[in-house]
């Protein structure tokens, strides 16, 4: 699924860009040139510099080590909420296609219930409930985002299960969980994954929206939304100052819908076709120079004569 | 196509979320004051943004910076100057008996409330009365020194008391000395905390709760002429980063400024007015909770916090260091006690050793602060990480009541970044602040050699020679006793538009005499 997607100019974009982000998270404390609670009120305020580039905050903390370390707290958070909803998502959207009507139907309706709760409010109340920290405010946002999984495995599952082939696996005499195993979850992986890159945008924007209303952290642990929050405080003194952190949660959220839509090219009908005309492409090209004769024009991308079986 | 429908699905997902993350901006500050209505009530209107009252009822007001708020529609009966000395207010002379046990006040004729009830000796005891004997009335602590109010004739108040005690004309001139109709406290007394009916500069026309409160000029405030406001609108106060672009576009013509902000204000072309106040800045520790229970504890944090950072930092340098619960140059500050637990790093970290807190068994404590506190708070905890001492901090969520709940009646805070705004009387201050039941005493403990200072000082007449010697000494000895330790104290820094004429320096609160606002 990666070498598809990597097919793709604007896949190759995202996973570019994706891999520095996390290697910022990763790396970041490491490649911080101070702790990123460092205080030196002598220097609070400053523009970027040799010794500070990306400037200093309101307590004269290095803005790159606290962005650096902000990294791996608001990705980790993203990561953490996304993987609470795919499992309380997928697996139930799975087991409720084997498990009989009664799992069915009280899933669906515990999905529709927490549908409509708001990400916002319902992770406040959680952090009310469960204490001030991001893993608590996190549950919240992946027990919300499940619902989202949960129906696209349940959609994609269901082309499947009804299908002959499956039929057949079932006549062979395997049972319902091997089946699934084998059959259906090649089919429902790729809708996961297209589902997961979208979800991790969604998921960092609501952990940036959070932190920076100071919910789920502590002070002074760095996050890229509550960088913004204290930044925005000093507006007059630095103007540009919420301008950073505002810029790396874009350039994330951006990636991670590009991935989203080029996994979804990359794994559909359209998108195979569009590989595969380019590869004919390239391969008529590479015929041409060798005979030393014009390029001859490439087909539509949807031209179904391309199409993979 | 299938190139130019991606390249704009990336475009149209970063648009999107570049509004939302435009959006994340702003949640950062309230809805803002919305610009007002004009001037429908008469020919000025003064737009004022600060915090409506927890209540506004005085006997249910449960903070002492209510008192900014209160004395818009509230007079008391007396009304301190410009320096915080008692001079009249509704009563226009006030006299002791011989052994101070008993003050006459002598109202001023023809006082009316706004709703047109007379406003006689008679009100004002069923006023006094009201806030020493209401099952909720958080007046009754200071009220405990009033044996009993009488009215003799329609202009005669006498006030009885318990003991000797010559500081009640200072404490009646706050919300203590408040006075409400009595025709209201009759017929919905229940209603007062949202429609309060009293007999000062403004008279109250619509409210709504955390938003807004409208009032226009009280032509029966005794000291009517002296307000030149036909309509004054209170609003919440905005974000503060937004206060001087609020004041700029007319949304707001006065409002609190954050001292960093003064700049940006006056290159805006705003006027800005600093004056002192009675508010210090304060560590409430309670020191019945594990941690901080150990007196050597105590004392090493006292040491362990830089004030004039704190100075520098937060007020950026406006403000100024204090070891007491009073400012420089207030008559209750002890000048013997400047540089009393001046920073000092080393034997902050020797009296924490010497507690068993060294480097293998270090001191972990919980820093309370409340959310606009919070630079205050991590620059403590860097503060108190020198000295060794471990520390968390806990952001106590915005409210009316958020911080009351958990410091104040919860007492679940070992180190609250605190502050209290003064009061009139200095003995109701370090009551407050010192004494056993105290509000912001946390730790509820106070020695019999403190409380018998404090006894000493209210019988002292405030024009007897020993009487600033005498308050000293019980400065002096709540600073060393008390757990809890003052810090810095912080001028009222405010801006204006230019259609607002500079504010008067009153050190005890806002007020509005004399201040002219252009249509």
């Amino acid at each position: 699924m990666i070498r598809a997607v990597w097919q793709l100019r604007l896949g190759r974009i995202c996973i570019v860009v994706l891999t520095l982000i996390a290697l910022l998270g990763i790396l970041g404390p490491m490649l911080a040139p101070y702790g990123p609670n460092d205080q030196d009120v002598a220097v609070m305020l400053q523009g970027p510099s040799a010794a500070h580039w990306l400037g200093t905050d309101d307590l004269g903390r290095d803005v790159l080590s606290r962005l650096l370390a902000g990294s791996t707290l608001s990705l980790v958070a993203a990561l953490e909420a996304v993987g609470i909803g795919l499992v309380l998502g997928v697996l139930p959207g799975l087991l409720s296609m084997v498990f009989g009507r009664i799992f069915e139907w009280v899933s669906l309706r515990v999905m529709d219930a927490l549908i409509t709760l708001p990400f916002m409010v319902f992770a406040v109340a959680m952090t009310a409930l469960l204490g001030n920290g991001l893993h608590q405010a996190m549950f919240a946002v992946g027990l919300l985002v499940a619902p989202a999984f949960y129906r696209i495995t349940r959609a994609a599952a269901m082309t499947v299960i009804g299908s002959s082939f499956v039929e057949a696996a079932r006549l062979t005499g395997l049972s319902e969980l091997a089946v699934i195993r084998r059959h259906v979850w090649p089919k429902v992986a790729p809708a996961i994954a297209v589902t997961t890159a979208s979800m991790l945008g969604t998921g960092l924007v609501v952990v940036s929206s959070l932190t920076f209303l100071g919910i789920g952290i502590v002070p002074p642990e760095p996050t890229w939304g509550g960088m913004m929050a204290t930044d925005l405080n000093f507006l007059y003194q630095k103007p540009w100052g919420p301008l950073v952190p505002a810029a790396l949660i874009i350039i994330t959220v951006a990636a991670l819908s590009g991935l989203a839509d080029a996994l979804r090219d990359a794994t559909g009908q359209s998108g195979r076709s569009l590989i595969s005309a380019r590869r004919a492409k390239q391969a008529r090209a590479k015929a041409a120079r060798n005979a030393g004769g014009p390029v001859a024009p490439a087909g539509r991308p949807d031209d179904r004569s391309t199409v993979d079986a | 196509m299938k190139r130019l429908a991606r390249s704009r699905t990336l475009a149209v997902g970063a648009v999107l979320t570049l509004v939302s993350t435009i959006g994340l901006a702003g949640c950062s500050s309230d809805s803002g004051s919305g610009g007002g209505s004009g001037g429908e009530g008469g020919t000025s209107t003064l737009r004022w943004a600060f915090s409506l009252p927890t209540s506004w009822d005085p006997v249910t007001s449960s903070t002492g910076n209510d008192i900014n708020t209160l004395s818009l529609v509230y007079a008391s009966l007396t009304q301190l100057d410009e320096q915080g000395t008692a001079g009249p207010g509704l009563a226009e002379s006030w006299e002791y008996n011989a052994d101070g046990t008993e003050v006459t006040f002598t109202l001023r004729p023809n006082l009316k409330f706004s709703d047109g009830t007379a406003l006689d000796a008679e009100a004002v005891r069923t006023s006094l009365l009201r806030g020493k004997t209401q099952d909720n009335s958080l007046l009754k602590d200071q009220l405990s020194t009033i044996k009993d109010v009488q009215a003799p004739d329609a202009t005669t108040v006498v006030v009885q008391l318990q003991a000797p005690d010559y500081q009640v004309p200072l404490l009646l001139a706050g919300k203590t000395g408040a006075i409400v109709s009595p025709k209201a406290i009759e017929e919905n007394v229940s209603g007062l905390p949202t429609a309060p009916v009293g007999a000062g500069p403004f008279k109250f026309e619509s409210f709504i709760p955390e938003s807004q409160a409208i009032m226009v000029a009280n032509p029966e405030y005794w000291d009517a002429a002296d307000i030149s406001i036909d309509r004054l609108e209170l609003t919440v106060a905005p974000d503060p980063a937004t206060i001087v672009t609020a004041v700029q576009s007319g949304a707001i013509d006065v409002a609190t400024l954050q001292p960093r902000l003064i700049d940006q204000a006056k290159s805006a072309g705003l006027g800005v007015d600093i004056s002192p106040t009675l508010t210090v800045n304060q560590v409430d520790v309670n020191s019945t909770l594990p941690g901080v229970d150990d007196p050597t504890v105590v004392e090493a944090l006292k040491y362990a916090v830089d004030r004039q950072q704190l100075v520098d930092v937060i007020t950026a340098g406006q403000g100024k260091v204090t070891y007491q619960p009073f400012p420089p140059d207030y008559i209750a500050y002890d000048p013997e006690l400047d540089d009393r637990f001046a920073y000092d790093p080393e034997k902050a970290r020797a009296l924490l050793a010497e507690a068993g807190h060294g480097p293998d068994d270090p001191l972990d404590l919980t820093i309370t602060a409340a959310a606009y506190n919070q630079q205050q708070a991590e620059l403590v905890q860097a503060q108190l990480q020198v000295v060794g001492v471990n520390s968390t901090i806990k952001i106590v969520p915005p409210g009316s009541s958020t911080w009351q709940q958990e410091v104040y009646l919860g007492r679940n805070a070992q180190f609250a970044l605190d502050g209290t705004v003064g009061r009139e009387s200095p003995v109701q201050n370090l009551t407050v602040v010192y004494g056993a039941q105290g509000l912001m005493n946390t730790s509820k403990v106070a020695t019999p050699e403190f409380l018998a200072a404090l006894d000493k000082v209210r019988q002292t007449p405030l024009d007897d020679p020993n009487y600033q010697t005498v308050l000293h000494e019980a400065v002096a000895l709540g600073v060393e006793q008390n757990p809890s330790f003052s810090t810095f104290n912080t001028p009222r820094v405010t801006v204006r538009s230019e259609k607002v004429s500079e504010l008067p320096p009153f050190i005890s609160q806002y007020r509005w005499e004399g201040v002219t606002v252009q249509p």
